[in-house]
């Protein structure tokens, strides 16, 4: 018993929904929040290595402009470009034209320190412009130790951050569906004790109305009496289905071999009363006979439901056929019919798409859960205003 | 034939804007004790580019003043503010530009 797995906590889809978009939206929010601690992080580390190298690259940058000024007062004699092999350098005029450049510069006057293509960039603007020379670069490769040591230290932030975050959801996902699951778990418990307490009174009814003999009696009674038998038979059929489900895994199979036709023509002749209040005709057609190895209550379980579902949804005046073929029992009406994109959703427990017809709708999870149990198949085909067709076949 | 032409007007043409320079600013420089290159290097210090450089010199020739000058005060007193450019605007900005291209600093460290 697989299918219906009891009333227990188990969600509902459209919770499992939820759940789903509140865990995706809670991880993409961790995610940003750790993906905005670790870049600021980035940036402060980088920042405090700038300064740091600035002030060496300060001490390049004042050693060269002494050196440009001596160039600029001497440059009728001497026009070599001072150099270091500690830091590479250029210089600029106010248009931003490149003067000379001891290695390819790229200038970026937004800011005056900056870490551009592995290099830390100084820019200096000294007081007077030696050999035109505005703009001052002097220039650095960037060693990266300190990136190794960022990005070590983001890793394990990240992880460990993660970690907590994922226990932090847990926790409150939990909290959140506490009270989802007490609310579940209260009508999985209300529901076990009616049924309980319902199987007396309706069985003592059921077999009473039974033992009547209505060829004595008055057609007025009769009539009424009828009806009684059929509100009877209804509360029965309810009752029953929701033992099912709520007993449903803790039933153990009694599988015999059974004779299909016989169970067919007895359970039409269950829901013929049921049937005439609608005026509802029910046919049985049954071109072939087939033996099925099944537990008898669990069959006739789901060909009430094929049939009280034909019944329930039916117009009045309508008709239900029953074909028994070769491993193929088909339930056919032409009743309301159903919508395409309901049909799979309908076997899910409680999906019931008509709202005008009374009745929990829980059949259909009923017979999908049986037919799953005894791989049996189901094919539902309907139409709206034309019919619902249903066959099971194995 | 047509090469040897052009290239006898370029050579004059070059020698008649080399001429400007020389027989205006030269002529009148070579009196003062200080050489011209030396103002040169004086804009460049103060001006940057050669747009700056350029337009703060044509703007002196055309207007000195003591307000302007990029020499220092000792200097001034000494030879005072020199007198307007007897040139066409034209004629001055090839005059500078052939300045420019004598002293400049592009293409010239090594
Ligand atoms: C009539 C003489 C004379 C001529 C012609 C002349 N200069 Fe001068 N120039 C001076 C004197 C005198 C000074 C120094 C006084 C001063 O700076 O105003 C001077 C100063 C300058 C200065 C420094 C300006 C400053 O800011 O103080 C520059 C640059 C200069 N000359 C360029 C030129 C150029 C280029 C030409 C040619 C277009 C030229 N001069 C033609 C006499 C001359």
């Amino acid at each position: 018993m697989l299918a219906s797995k009891s009333l227990d906590t188990d969600l509902l889809h459209s919770e499992k929904k939820t759940l789903l978009r509140f865990s995706a939206l809670y991880i993409l929010l961790s995610i940003v929040i750790i993906w905005a601690f670790s870049f600021m992080y980035y940036e402060s580390q980088k920042g405090l290595m700038l300064q740091e190298k600035k002030v060496i690259l300060q001490e390049y940058s004042k050693k060269l402009i002494g050196e440009l000024k001596h160039l600029h007062i001497n440059f009728d004699k001497t026009q070599i470009y001072p150099r270091s092999d500690k830091f590479n350098s250029a210089i600029f005029d106010s248009d931003q034209k490149l003067i000379f450049q001891t290695s390819k510069t790229e200038l970026d006057l937004n800011k005056i320190l900056y870490l551009k293509n592995d290099t830390i960039h100084l820019i200096n603007i000294p007081e007077s412009y030696y050999l035109g020379a505005q703009f001052i670069i002097v220039k650095m490769k960037d060693d990266g130790m300190w990136l190794k040591d960022v990005t070590k230290k983001i890793v394990s932030f990240t992880v460990l951050a993660f970690i907590f975050m994922l226990v932090i959801g847990y926790i409150l996902l939990r909290l959140f569906l506490k009270p989802m699951r007490d609310a579940i778990h209260l009508l999985d418990r209300f529901i076990k004790d009616t049924t309980h307490e319902l199987n007396t009174p309706v069985s003592t009814i059921v077999t009473n109305i039974e033992m009547i003999d209505r060829s004595s009696l008055d057609k007025n009674l009769v009539k009424k009496i009828n009806r009684i038998d059929i509100g009877a038979k209804t509360i029965s059929n309810i009752y029953q289905d929701l033992t099912y489900l709520t007993l449903g895994n803790k039933i153990i199979s009694n599988d015999e071999d059974l004779d299909v036709a016989h169970i067919i023509l007895e359970r039409i002749d269950y829901f013929k009363s049921l049937a005439d209040a609608k005026r509802v005709t029910l046919n049985a057609d049954i071109i072939e006979n087939s033996i099925l190895h099944i537990d008898k209550a669990k069959f006739s379980k789901l060909l009430d439901n094929l049939i009280s579902n034909a019944i329930k949804y039916n117009n009045i005046d309508g008709f239900i056929k029953i074909t028994l073929a070769k491993q193929k029992i088909v339930v056919e009406d032409n009743g309301i019919g159903i919508e395409k994109e309901n049909i799979s959703k309908m076997q899910d427990r409680y999906a019931r798409f008509n709202n005008s017809s009374g009745g929990f709708g829980i059949g259909l999870n009923i017979v999908s859960s049986i037919a799953k149990e005894y791989n049996l198949k189901i094919d539902i085909n309907s139409q709206i205003r034309v019919g619902t067709k249903v066959s099971i076949s194995w | 034939m047509v090469k040897i032409i052009l290239l006898v007007l370029l050579f004059a043409s070059s020698l008649l804007s080399a001429n400007i320079y020389e027989t205006n600013c030269i002529k009148c420089h070579k009196k003062i004790p200080v050489s011209i290159d030396k103002y040169f290097y004086r804009y460049l210090l103060t001006y940057s580019s050669e747009n700056n450089v350029k337009t703060a010199m044509i703007n002196y020739m055309q207007n000195p003043s003591k307000k302007d000058t990029v020499m220092p005060n000792a200097f001034i007193s000494r030879f005072g503010i020199k007198k307007k450019t007897t040139l066409k605007e034209s004629e001055l900005r090839e005059a500078i530009d052939f300045y420019w291209e004598k002293y400049k600093v592009f293409g010239k460290l090594k």
